[in-house]
């Protein structure tokens, strides 16, 4: 920044930043910000405007590290990114709008314009930037936790296992539910799969294309795949759809399902109270 | 190449162990019918556990040889179908309805057992 | 180094050193082994075509990148007598060799883009790309 724009900007700092706390404070009404104490309020403000003094004179890889560890904290106590974007840009306009009451000449040069505009550009960028990389951050853990609940195929008795499904089946999620499926039938040597879904709200023919196609994956491994958690909406609309689920077993409940499972490996449950 | 084919009482077991080629899936076809002709088989275990592709060539021969055995009066059961294999075949619409599966090589020769002595 | 693998397809051995040399490339890559033995199969599918109708022709295979994405095309070309209906091919069922009729659509499922050129007399080429996740 050229120095006699840097000196004056400095100069008037005092006034900047008091008009600057005014401002901000008309903020606070709105938005997300009104559960903040007014004490902590001030005191972000506060040294909100102080960081951007502090900026005044590096250049933009410094300023780029130097904010970084301030959106950080921000960031961490949940600060929205329009607090941010509207302080800078109304200090954008306050610093204008004092240097220009000052009446030096170089207030009506255009470089004035631009090294104050990009100052403050660079300022939002790398804050910007910090907030969208911790948000995509959070996307993708989030995917990697919904990836890793999406379909867990638990043992329930020897040779038995059973894949709760919740939740709508998409055809990348199709993809990983038969990957599962067919894993965990090797892995636990299991004869019958149970695929339960109760929780998936509805059948179109995408997903009841993609569930058969499950079934029939399963068979070719060596096992069997009985179809529970058929509830009446799912009969009808299967129905309707002219969807041929013949070639499955099918059950209306687990339990069911289960004692069919069951019988399939020569098993079954005995009520020992009544012998 | 010659896939090996072991007798054992009235059941032919079979595990192939090598890259599939179209002459050597052939060259198997014969080789299975001629075996169950010459031992009177009444079951036969094809494990898979070793391959890992299967297209529909292959498939094709395979469900040949099931239905060819059927016609001699032996049951085929195919075994150890990886993940990955099916996943591939249903893919391309390959559902083997009439075969009938296990998982391994121990559960096809018991489901053989099973379904020929009740 | 990205490295174009081309494999000569005249015998049915062709077919087996495709799908192989395809099997190496999708695992270096990073495919795992579900899409490994997607990516094999249409190989041999796409190599047993050029053997059956074309009787020779060549299958090349690289890494691609795009968009941020990478995968692997698979290109199989030959200069055999041509498709006289590319849509009825796609038709699941439609075979005229007495196989399952599942190849050129079963390829299209399994890869995730395809895209297919034919000329009457002049001959075939089919490029298709499967994405890594």
């Amino acid at each position: 920044m050229h120095p006699s724009i840097k000196e004056s900007i400095l100069e008037k700092k005092d006034e900047i930043v008091e008009q600057w706390l005014e401002e901000i404070e008309q903020f606070r009404y709105e938005d997300y910000l009104q559960n903040i104490s007014d004490s902590v309020y001030r005191s972000t403000n506060r040294e909100f405007v102080d960081k951007i003094f502090e900026t005044v004179d590096l250049c933009s890889d410094d300023v780029y590290e130097r904010i970084s560890q301030y959106s950080e904290r921000l960031i961490q106590l949940g600060w929205p990114l329009n607090y941010i974007t509207r302080g800078l840009q109304s200090f954008r306009q306050i610093t204008v709008e004092t240097l220009s009451n000052t009446g030096d000449n170089y207030c009506y040069d255009i470089e004035f314009y631009q090294e104050i505009e990009s100052w403050i550009d660079n300022l939002i960028n790398a804050l910007v930037s910090d907030y969208s990389g911790s948000w995509e951050n959070t996307v993708f853990s989030q995917k990697m936790a919904l990836k890793e609940l999406s379909a867990p195929l638990i043992p329930v008795f020897d040779e038995i296992c059973v894949m709760p499904l919740i939740g709508t089946i998409d055809s990348e999620r199709a993809k990983l539910i038969m990957e599962n499926l067919l894993e965990g039938v090797i892995e636990n040597r299991a004869q019958v799969v149970l695929i339960d879904i109760t929780g998936v709200p509805v059948v179109d023919t995408m997903v009841a294309h993609h569930i058969i196609q499950a079934a029939e994956a399963v068979r070719l491994v060596g096992a069997e795949c009985i179809l529970v958690g058929i509830r009446p909406e799912i009969a009808q609309t299967v129905v309707n759809l002219g969807i041929d689920l013949g070639k499955f077993s099918t059950k209306s409940t687990l339990k069911k399902g289960m004692a069919t499972a069951l019988k399939m490996t020569d098993r079954e449950i005995v009520d020992l109270a009544s012998k | 190449m010659r896939i090996p084919i072991l007798k054992l009482y009235d059941y032919l077991l079979i595990s192939i162990q090598v890259e599939l080629d179209d002459q050597t899936v052939l060259q198997f076809q014969e080789d299975v019918l001629n075996k169950i002709h010459q031992e009177g088989s009444r079951g036969v275990v094809i494990d898979l556990t070793s391959v890992e592709m299967v297209d529909s060539y292959i498939a094709k021969v395979l469900g040949d040889v099931v239905d060819m055995s059927k016609l001699m009066g032996a049951k085929v059961v195919l075994t150890g179908i990886q993940p990955s294999v099916a996943i591939t075949l249903i893919d391309m619409g390959i559902t083997l309805e009439d075969v009938a599966t296990a998982l391994d090589l121990e559960q096809g020769l018991e489901k053989l057992q099973r379904e020929l002595e009740g | 180094m990205q490295v174009q693998t081309r494999v000569d397809i005249h015998s049915e051995w062709g077919i087996v050193a495709a799908r192989q040399a395809g099997r190496k490339l999708a695992k270096e890559i990073g495919f795992g082994s579900v899409d490994q033995a997607r990516i094999t199969t249409a190989i041999s599918e796409l190599a047993r075509n050029i053997y059956l109708y074309a009787n020779q022709g060549e299958i090349s295979i690289e890494e691609v990148a795009s968009a941020g994405k990478r995968g692997m095309k698979v290109v199989a070309s030959d200069r055999g007598p041509g498709i006289k209906d590319v849509r009825s091919v796609m038709e699941d069922g439609f075979t005229t060799s007495g196989g399952l009729g599942a190849g050129l659509p079963g390829v299209k499922r399994l890869m995730d883009d395809f895209d297919i050129d034919s000329e009457e007399e002049e001959g075939t080429t089919i490029i298709s790309i499967k994405w890594l996740r």
